[in-house]
C-alpha cells in the first residue's frame, strides 16, 4: 500500500519527477561513460606499454630494484619459473638480461642498454620484430645484435657491420665482445631508439658471464585486474629470495600520470553530482514541504510517524531508481556500442600510437565495479538529500501542519 | 464510552508577553452516542478544544479522560494508535489523499489498523453506499464535488469503527443541499453505529439538527443545552 501510494505521489508532479530522474540519469550516464573510457584507455595503455617494456609484473633479485646491477640475478631455468607459469591468468613469462654497456664502432662510442631476450618469445609478446627496418630478426642462440636506428646512425653502423660491446659482467668479470649487426629496429621514442641493443639471451648470458641466470623474469597477465592478487600470490610463492614488482613499481611515472588523470575525472564527476544533488535535494524537499498539511492529516488519522518517514523515503528511492534505471539503460546502449566499436583516435596521438605498433583507439572498459560505484554514489547522494526532509517530517507538529502554519513553532 | 474533560486549559505562548488562553479551565462530559455541536464566535477556542479531545494537541493543564483513561499523558506513539483506533477526523476542506480513489481513501486507515484486504474492501464499499456514493468508488477526489468529497471523508472517518468522530466545521465549504445531505448521513450513522459525533460549526442549520449544543465564548462554556 505504501509503495502504491509513493508511486502515485511521484506522478502528482510529473514534470518535476521526470526532470529530476533525467538529471540523475544524465549524471549517471556521463560519469559512467567517462569512467569506462578512462579505465578502458588506461588498460589499453598499460597493457601496450607493459608489452613494450617492463611487463606487468617482474620477478627480480631483492637487491636489483635499487642496484640495477648485473650482480643481482635470478635463476633463468624453467624449474625456477614453472610455479609462476602454473598460476592462473599468467599468459607470458619471459627471461631477460638487462644491463648497461659501452658500445663502440670504429669512430664513436656510447652507453647503451643491452637486452638479452628469447627472440621468439619476445617477438610474440612485444611485437618487436615488426619494428625491424633493415636486416633480419634475431636467430635463437646466435651471436648477433639488433640496434635502434638512432644508435646505428650515431655509431655510423649498418646491417652486417660489427658492434663492439664493453663493460662489466657478473662477479666483476669483464664483459666484452664483438657482434655482427643482424638488423636495425626503429622505435618511435628517441630515448629508446638511441640506446637499445637486443641480443639472444644465451649470447647475453655468455657476454655477462651470468651462466644460466637472468636479471628479471617478465610476467604478463591476461587481465589487468588480476595483477594485484597475482603479485601477492607470487610474493607468497617465492618468499624472500625474489622481489615481485608490479607495473606501478616498474613504471612509476605512468602510474602517477594515470592516478592524476583519474583524480581529474573523479573531480569532474563530483562537480556533476554536486549539481544534480542540489536538484535532487530541492525536489525531495519540495515534495515534503508542499505536502505538510497532507502529512498532518495522515498523522492525525493514525499513520505512525515511522510509516510516514518510510513513505518519504520510498518516494525518493523511486525517483533515484527511475533515474538509475534510465541512466543505466542509456549507458548500456552507448557504452556497449563503443565497446564493440571503439572510438578511433586521429591526429598526432594516433600517429604516435600507430608508430608504437598500438591500435589508435580508445576502448571502453565494461565493468560491474564501475556501475556499482555509480549506483552507490547515487544512493549515498539520495541518503544525504533525505536527511533534512526526513528531519522536518519527523518534527512536523500535527496541529500546526493541519492549520497550514509553520511547524517550527509549538 | 464517555469523554470526561476536567479543568482543561490551553494557553498559547505562555512564556510571551501576550499569552492567549484559548480554552479556560473547561469541564465537560460527553456520553457515548451523542450528537454534539460546539458553536461560538471565531477565535472562541472550538478548534483548540476539538484538537485536544482528538489527541492531536496537548493541553497546558487539565485532563481528557476517555473511558477513564487520561489521554493527555499518552506518549506520541500511544496517541497515534489511540487516534487510529478510536477517533475519526473530518476536516473542513475534506483533506482526502488526492492520489487515492474514494474507495482507497476509505480503506486507508483500516489498512493502517491491519485489517485484511477483503474486510477493508467490504466495509469501505458498505460505507460508500451508505453515504450515497455507490458507483463513484473508483474516482479520485479531484473528480468529485465538494459535497461528495466530504461524504467520502465521513465514510473514511467511520471506516475504522472509531468511538467518536471529530468534525471541525465540516459543512463550512458546502452549499445548503450538500449540508443537508451530509447532516442526514451523519445523523443516520450516529444512530446506526452509535458513534459519538462532535462537531464545531457556525452554521445555524447544523445547530438546528444537533441534539446537544455547547456554546463557547472566549474559551469558556457559556451554554450547554439539549434539544
Ligand atoms: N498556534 C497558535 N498560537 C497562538 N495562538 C493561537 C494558536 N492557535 C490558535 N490560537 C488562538 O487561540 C484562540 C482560539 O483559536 P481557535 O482556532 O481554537 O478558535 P476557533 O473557535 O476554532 O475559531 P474559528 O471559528 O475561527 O475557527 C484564538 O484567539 C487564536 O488566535
Ligand atoms: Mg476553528
Amino acid at each position: 500500500m505504501l509503495i502504491k501510494l509513493a508511486w502515485r505521489n511521484l506522478w502528482r508532479q510529473k514534470r518535476r519527477t521526470l526532470l529530476t530522474a533525467f538529471a540523475l540519469a544524465l549524471a549517471l550516464f556521463l560519469s559512467l561513460f567517462m569512467r569506462s573510457m578512462q579505465e578502458g584507455s588506461y588498460e589499453h595503455n598499460i597493457d601496450n606499454s607493459a608489452r613494450f617494456s617492463t611487463g606487468l609484473i617482474q620477478l627480480q633479485s631483492p637487491e636489483y630494484a635499487t642496484t640495477e646491477s648485473i650482480e643481482d640475478l635470478l635463476p633463468g631455468d624453467d624449474d625456477f619459473i614453472a610455479p609462476a607459469k602454473a598460476l592462473p591468468h599468467i599468459s607470458y613469462a619471459l627471461p631477460r638480461i638487462e644491463s648497461f654497456l659501452l658500445a663502440s664502432s670504429e669512430e664513436r662510442s656510447k652507453g647503451v642498454l643491452v637486452y638479452g631476450v628469447r627472440p621468439q618469445l619476445e617477438s610474440d609478446y612485444s611485437g618487436i620484430e615488426d619494428k625491424l627496418v633493415a636486416g633480419r630478426y634475431l636467430t635463437p642462440g646466435a651471436q648477433q645484435v639488433l640496434l635502434g636506428q638512432g644508435l646505428a646512425e650515431y655509431l655510423k653502423l649498418g646491417v652486417g657491420d660489427e658492434l663492439v660491446l664493453y663493460g662489466q659482467g657478473y662477479h666483476g668479470q669483464t664483459a666484452a665482445g664483438v657482434y655482427p649487426i643482424a638488423g636495425i629496429l626503429h622505435f618511435p621514442l628517441a630515448q629508446l631508439d638511441n640506446q637499445l641493443v637486443y641480443m639472444p639471451l644465451s649470447a647475453a648470458q655468455g657476454l655477462f658471464s651470468t651462466g644460466k641466470q637472468v636479471t628479471a623474469w617478465v610476467l604478463h597477465s591476461d587481465n589487468l585486474d588480476e595483477v594485484a592478487p597475482l603479485t601477492e600470490r607470487l610474493s607468497a610463492l617465492y618468499g624472500d629470495r625474489v622481489k615481485v614488482r608490479d607495473w606501478q613499481s616498474l613504471a612509476p611515472e605512468m602510474a602517477q600520470q594515470i592516478a592524476l588523470d583519474r583524480a581529474g575525472g573523479l573531480f569532474m564527476i563530483c562537480l556533476l553530482y554536486l549539481i544534480v544533488g542540489f536538484a535532487l535535494f530541492a525536489t525531495i524537499l519540495m515534495m515534503t514541504l508542499e505536502r505538510r498539511r497532507e502529512f498532518g492529516v495522515m498523522l492525525a488519522t493514525g499513520m505512525a510517524r515511522l510509516t510516514l518517514l518510510r513513505l518519504v523515503m520510498f518516494e525518493s528511492l523511486l525517483i533515484a531508481a527511475l533515474g538509475t534505471a534510465l541512466g543505466l539503460g542509456v549507458s548500456g546502449v552507448v557504452i556497449g556500442y563503443f565497446y564493440y566499436h571503439p572510438i578511433s583516435l586521429t591526429g598526432e596521438t594516433a600517429r604516435m600510437m600507430l608508430e608504437m605498433g598500438w591500435e589508435p583507439v580508445m576502448p571502453m572498459k565494461v565493468s560491474l565495479a564501475l556501475v556499482r560505484n555509480q549506483v552507490i554514489i547515487i544512493l549515498s547522494l539520495m541518503a544525504l538529500c533525505l536527511i533534512y526532509p526526513l528531519w522536518r517530517t519527523q518534527h512536523l507538529v500535527v496541529v500546526a501542519a493541519l492549520k497550514g502554519g509553520d511547524d517550527d513553532q509549538g | 464510552m464517555t469523554i470526561a474533560i476536567q479543568a482543561l486549559t490551553k494557553i498559547y505562548n505562555p512564556e510571551s508577553d501576550f499569552p492567549v488562553a484559548a480554552v479556560k479551565s473547561l469541564d465537560l462530559t460527553i456520553a457515548q452516542g451523542e450528537f454534539v455541536a460546539i458553536m461560538g464566535p471565531s477565535g472562541s477556542g472550538k478548534t483548540t478544544l476539538l484538537n485536544m479531545i482528538g489527541g492531536i494537541d496537548s493541553p497546558s493543564s487539565g485532563a481528557v479522560f476517555i473511558d477513564g483513561e487520561d489521554i493527555t499523558h499518552l506518549s506520541e506513539q500511544a496517541l497515534i494508535a489511540f487516534r487510529r483506533d478510536h477517533v475519526g477526523f473530518i476536516f473542513q476542506d475534506y483533506s482526502l489523499l488526492p492520489v487515492l480513489t474514494a474507495l482507497e481513501n476509505v480503506e486507508f486507515v483500516m489498512q493502517l489498523q491491519g485489517h485484511s484486504e477483503a474486510e477493508c474492501r467490504q466495509r469501505a464499499m458498505a460505507l460508500l453506499t451508505q453515504v450515497g456514493l455507490a458507483g463513484q468508488q473508483d474516482k479520485i477526489p479531484a473528480k468529485l464535488s465538494g459535497g461528495q468529497q466530504q461524504r467520502v471523508a465521513v465514510a473514511r472517518a467511520l471506516a475504522p469503527r472509531p468511538r467518536f468522530v471529530m468534525a471541525d466545521e465540516p459543512t463550512a465549504n458546502l452549499d445548503a443541499k450538500s449540508t443537508a445531505e451530509l447532516l442526514d448521513i451523519m445523523q443516520s450513522l450516529n444512530e446506526q453505529e452509535g458513534t459519538t459525533f462532535i462537531f464545531s460549526t457556525h452554521d445555524p442549520r447544523v445547530i438546528a439538527r444537533a441534539k446537544r449544543v455547547i456554546v463557547f465564548e472566549d474559551g469558556c462554556l457559556v451554554e450547554d443545552r439539549r434539544q
